[in-house]
């Protein structure tokens, strides 16, 4: 039981431990990295580095959206099957020709959004929880996309898809610039912008938000709406990298977005969290990845660790910040 | 505040398993009407044979939901479970006795294990469980990546006997619901479930062990998990990892429409019963009729939508 | 003297620079009914969750029926007989009655299962041994408040009770319930129970205890015979101070300016019946009455969050369009929940975002927060209100609860120019803090702010308010000024309508929430 009058000299020593929640991440992600160099000379190549920066980039864009939806205490299932459903939607275009992009992005992204604001709307206006709302809508999303493509992989895209994945600009990968672009912008909405403030009292306190004069349900539909367009964009890029759409385009994504935005300090209580440190959580997350494979142990041991680190991470910060 | 809707108010739950019900009956007259063949002995009894392994696990998924928490770790278990049967009776098809046994312990640890994890670390049973799900999976993944395996014929035939036309595994699934409900209802640890999940802190201020309470529906939900899996693989005859990533999330659906709310501490396990029919009575109709499974999907979201629609809102 | 039921030796708890109990002695006979007095914050709840095992001490002995114990769970300190009715009621709102009351005594019949008919005979059993008539089938959230009070002390008579302990069972029953559960406690001690009672009605440790125990920030200010202690002597020894030093004066010259609330027989919902006040500039009107009798509700529907059936709602002279939250802050109206981490605070965001919350507006430049205007508004408020904090930028769950609550203040008397409604403004704040709210709120309304303030601490109450008015059952029952302005005469208003009201309808009350 906590007391009424918790101690002013608290603050200390809890200022402390943010200090070692927000670098003790980076630690750990040097620390990572430099196990992979010593492990295998391969890590610190540039090849390598890219490779394991352009396989982030899709599932970086999806845990921006993600850290949204968690801040407003909710969870988005979703995510992964909304990657797919947007992929196969880019084909359904069955253009051969870069002029039918944008048309593509305007598609992915006015799907996406229908998408979160039915999602959200069932949370916030229907109490839904956030749990059984976007695995209805995942399920759905599946069946939908099962329905057209009749189960087959497709590769009508037009060719330019491509460079979403493996373009440069400067010599720097498209999808990083990309993904820098989303998680700028984000974070400048979420950590400087009244709509982030707003985002964090309905975390924090929804009902405390209402009384001070937010509307709790519209912010946390346009979470929701938010991370449906990251997760739709995300997929447009790893379409680009897959290169074929089968049904199964960023499967896993969900868990591995919430892994990494766990890892990265976002609360599942809502209220806490920061977009940036959430993308460490996925540097962390693709670091072990590309460690388990250099150091050649079997691909499922990524599965075991995944599972290791989201509980302990979970466990970590909760007696960080109990 | 008339006595009509005071009544109506204390047995909700009830009208939850009546609309169930009417749904049932319905959707059996419907298949009746688009199929002469939908109502014969022959397809009652194959859909009475598929009822224990989505039957098993929604009753597990019960037990947890009931005490307030969530196990995602189903699906992967009972992949893991008909890697493990199907193996090990192909080394030594010999050891039926011994192999059960093992798988139920086994089920029954690794839920325990959920449970503690929940408990020791206080970390939601969602990430808790997810983990282990990954951890799981991963683990049978590196043993074995393929199905393969094979089970005797003795106990392949647990799948299939019929006794009096009823196959027995739909006898074995009534039988354990009817001693699962009697227990949630009638013993006090039973009851301790409710408690535990209707108000923790109540729960413990009332002298209860809640946390003992929670480890027991973890480990009872492994335990529901093994003997999926055993009728499982008798089905199948082979071992598969990937059979039960699908499981999880079904294994929701059923309770969530029998009327058990996710935030625990209201429902029961009759609810459960009749959303498991519910379920496997519209995917055989659907089959029937000849919608893909793909559209499939797409009802099976829309009916938990419905079903949370229909019993949230008259949760006012 | 005949050996103690329980007896505590050098308590002390402590948590991170608190320390809620510090070196407590405390000993209960057999047969007597010992009443626990303190402020709130004073340490009564933590040495209640200390005997009744929920608490662990750092350091002391506790010695039960003779025997040193140390509890390692509720459900030892119950086996062993203790039975606490604490403040929070611990039932289950989806089960039953019945179910409630034997929740870990459910008599079993045939083959050790639990039998339906005998429990909610034992049930019936034990609610006629209290006196009250409850159904034993209904649910729990369809009773009213009382009644699910009532059910909660129907709890300790089930089994073996050696030691009985109730946290302010009476906050929300009244009249004839009282009755009971004191005819009930008086049986009980002359079985040989010994029963701890916590209270802050005065007037019922006078009538019902034998000796009390005052606590004062988690020290033992000592323990003696009820009848050897003045009314005043009490709150002395609780306060620490005298009554005079506490209040800020009154203001000499009673307020006559405009009204800047008016409300003219509001009905909102069943809690809020008929209801008419007002509020002048510069005044302070207090809103006393039992808990539940709609106090809270009415704040509700003045500031906007709660429906409105009929009446008229007349804020600065205009009829008042509220339109949610926002709409009240925008114009001048400010208020302060009851509950701080319920619906107050945003306890994982600095001070300063706290302060800023409701007027979000001022420091917005192009959708974007000006860090820079906010630090400076949330550095000057916290020098205004002195809240105690080395920065804004420390997160408010780490401030005590008495700044926590200043944070409040200066939030809400930011935006609120021209009303604020204060719900148990002082709640769980030490008196310290209390004093300081006090003079907060006097400044507030020298400045020309009206302050609407709902309490269940009479003194505060009498000893700020310019006017009260008396609610009940949803009626504002009595408007009370002047002079005639004492505790006495506001339970007595409040008492006497409730009984009057009961005897002249049927009592069966639609349930609550």
């Amino acid at each position: 039981m906590t007391p009424l009058d918790t101690p002013m000299q608290r603050s200390q020593s809890i200022s402390i431990a943010s200090v070692f929640e927000r670098y003790g991440l980076v630690i750990f992600l040097v620390a990572l990295m430099v196990v992979a160099a010593i492990a295998s000379p391969t890590f610190l190549r540039p090849a390598n580095l890219v490779n394991v920066l352009t396989i982030a980039a899709p599932l970086g864009m999806v845990v921006v959206g993600q850290t949204f939806v968690i801040l407003v205490r909710g969870l988005d299932l979703s995510v992964a099957s909304l990657m797919a459903t947007v992929a196969v939607l880019a084909t359904a275009f069955k253009a051969t020709t870069n002029e039918a992009i944008p048309m593509i992005f305007i598609a992915a992204i006015a799907l996406s959004a229908m998408v979160g604001l039915v999602n959200g709307w069932l949370v916030a206006k229907r109490n839904v929880s956030p749990f059984l709302a976007t695995l209805a809508m995942m399920i759905i999303l599946q069946g939908a996309r099962f329905a057209y493509t009749g189960g087959a992989p497709i590769s009508t895209l037009p060719p330019g898809m491509g460079f979403l994945a493996s373009g440069r600009v400067l010599g720097i990968p498209v999808n990083l610039i990309t993904l820098a672009f989303l998680a700028i912008a984000f974070g400048i909405v979420l950590h400087r912008s009244r709509l982030g403030r707003e985002i964090f009292m309905v975390g924090s306190n929804p009902k405390a938000a209402f009384l001070n004069g937010v509307a709790p349900d519209r912010v946390v539909i346009l979470c929701y709406v938010i991370c449906s367009v990251c997760a739709g964009i995300g997929g447009l890029f790893l379409l680009g990298y897959v290169g074929t759409v089968s049904n199964w385009v960023g499967q896993g994504y969900e868990l591995d977005s919430i892994v990494a935005a766990v890892m990265g300090g976002v609360a599942l209580s809502g209220g806490r969290g920061n977009v940036f440190a959430a993308l460490l959580g996925v540097a962390v997350l693709v670091v072990i990845n590309n460690l388990v494979l250099l150091l050649g142990f079997p691909i499922e041991m990524q599965l075991i660790i995944k599972g290791i680190i989201i509980i302990g991470a979970a466990a970590f910060y909760r007696t960080r910040l109990a | 505040m008339s006595a009509i809707a005071m009544d109506i108010r204390r047995n909700r739950l009830m009208l939850s398993y009546l609309i169930v019900a009417v749904l049932l009956v319905l959707l059996a007259v419907a298949g009746g009407f688009l199929s002469d063949r939908f109502l014969t002995w022959r397809n009652i009894g194959n859909l009475l044979q598929q009822l224990i392994v989505l039957g098993m696990v929604s009753l597990g998924q019960t037990f947890v939901v009931l005490m307030g928490g969530i196990d995602l770790a189903i699906g992967s278990l009972v992949g893991a479970l008909t890697v493990f049967l199907a193996n090990f009776l192909e080394w030594r098809p010999d050891l039926v006795w011994l192999a059960l046994p093992l798988a139920l312990i086994a089920a029954t640890g690794v839920g325990a294990i959920n449970g503690l994890l929940t408990v020791v670390l206080r970390v939601h049973p969602l990430i808790v469980t997810l983990g282990m799900s990954s951890i799981i999976f991963g683990g049978t993944l590196m043993y074995r990546k393929e199905p393969g395996g094979s089970v005797p014929r003795a106990f392949a035939d647990i799948a299939y006997t019929k006794v009096g036309g009823i196959p027995i595994s739909a006898i074995v699934l009534v039988v354990i619901f009817a001693l699962a409900g009697l227990w949630l209802q009638r013993t006090r640890t039973g009851r301790s479930i409710y408690f535990a999940g209707g108000d923790r802190e109540a729960a413990r201020l009332n002298g209860l062990p809640v946390d003992r309470i929670v480890v027991l529906a973890y480990a009872l939900s492994g335990l529901c998990a093994g003997i999926a899996a055993i009728f499982l693989t008798a089905r199948t005859g082979v071992g598969d990892p990937r059979i039960g990533v699908a499981l999880t999330l079904q294994s929701v659906t059923p309770v969530v429409v029998g009327g058990t709310i996710l935030a625990g501490g209201r429902g029961g396990v009759l609810g459960t019963f009749l959303g498991v029919l519910l379920v496997t009575m519209l995917n055989s109709l659907l089959n029937f009729v000849n919608v893909s499974s793909y559209y499939q999907w797409v009802i099976q979201g829309l009916i938990i939508l419905i079903a949370v629609g229909i019993h949230s809102s008259r949760r006012k | 003297m005949s050996a103690s039921v329980i007896e505590l030796s050098q308590i002390e708890k402590d948590y991170p620079g608190v320390k809620p109990l510090d070196k407590v002695d405390f000993a209960v006979q057999p047969g007597e009914i010992h009443a626990l007095l303190g402020e709130n914050g004073a340490g009564k709840s933590t040495l209640i969750r200390v005997m009744g095992g929920v608490t662990k001490p750092n350091s002391g002995t506790i010695t039960y029926l003779g025997k040193p114990v140390s509890w390692q769970s509720p459900k030892a300190a119950r086996a062993a007989g203790i039975h606490v009715i604490h403040q929070e009621l611990a039932l289950f709102p989806e089960l039953s009655v019945a179910e409630n009351i034997l929740v870990d005594a459910q008599p079993r019949g045939m083959l050790g299962l639990i039998s339906n008919r005998a429990r909610h005979a034992r049930a019936a059993e034990i609610l006629a041994q209290l006196g009250v008539d409850i159904p034993t089938h209904a649910k729990i959230d369809e009773l009213p408040l009382a009644d699910q009070q009532m059910v909660e002390i129907a709890k300790a008579l089930v089994g073996d009770v050696r030691l009985l302990i109730l946290d302010e069972p009476t906050a929300v029953i009244a009249g004839r319930e009282v009755d009971l559960l004191f005819e009930n406690m008086r049986r009980l001690r002359n079985e040989g129970v010994g029963i701890v009672y916590v209270s802050h009605r005065l007037e019922e440790i006078f009538e019902i205890a034998d000796r009390v125990t005052i606590l004062k920030d988690g020290q033992l200010v000592g323990t003696s015979p009820v009848s050897a202690l003045t009314r005043e002597e009490m709150i002395t020894k609780m306060v620490g101070r005298r009554l005079s030093q506490i209040y800020p004066p009154r203001r000499a010259a009673p307020a006559d300016g405009p009204d800047v609330l008016s409300v003219r027989n509001l009905r909102a919902g069943p809690r809020v019946r008929d209801v008419s006040l007002n509020v002048r500039v510069g005044e302070i009107v207090g809103v006393a009455g039992m808990v539940g009798s709609g106090r809270t509700e009415v704040a509700e529907a003045i500031f906007g969050t709660r429906a409105v059936d009929s009446g008229v709602i007349e804020f600065d002279g205009k009829p008042f369009e509220r339109k949610l939250p926002k709409g009240s802050i925008g114009h001048g109206l400010g208020f302060l929940t009851e509950s701080r981490k319920d619906d107050g605070l945003f306890l994982g965001l600095p001070i300063s975002a706290n302060i800023v919350a409701p007027d979000l507006d001022a420091i917005t430049k192009r959708g974007l927060i000006d860090r820079k205007q906010e630090r400076a508004v949330a550095t000057r408020q916290i020098q205004d209100f002195s809240v105690a904090t080395p920065s804004p930028d420390v997160k408010i769950g780490n401030l005590s609860g008495g700044n926590q609550q200043k944070v409040l203040f200066s939030r809400w008397s930011r935006i609120a120019s021209k009303l604020l409604i204060l719900d148990e403004p002082t709640r769980g704040v030490d008196i310290g803090a209390k004093v300081e709210i006090y003079r907060i709120v006097r400044r507030l309304a020298d400045s020309g702010v009206g302050v609407l303030m709902i309490s269940s601490e009479l003194p505060e109450i009498v000893g700020l308010s310019d006017r009260v008015f008396v609610m009940a059952q949803g009626h504002v029952v009595g408007e009370i000024k002047g002079d005639a302005l004492s505790e006495e005469a506001i339970m007595d208003l409040a008492v006497r309508s409730v009984e009057d009201r009961n005897a002249g309808m049927d009592q069966h009350a639609e349930p609550v929430g």
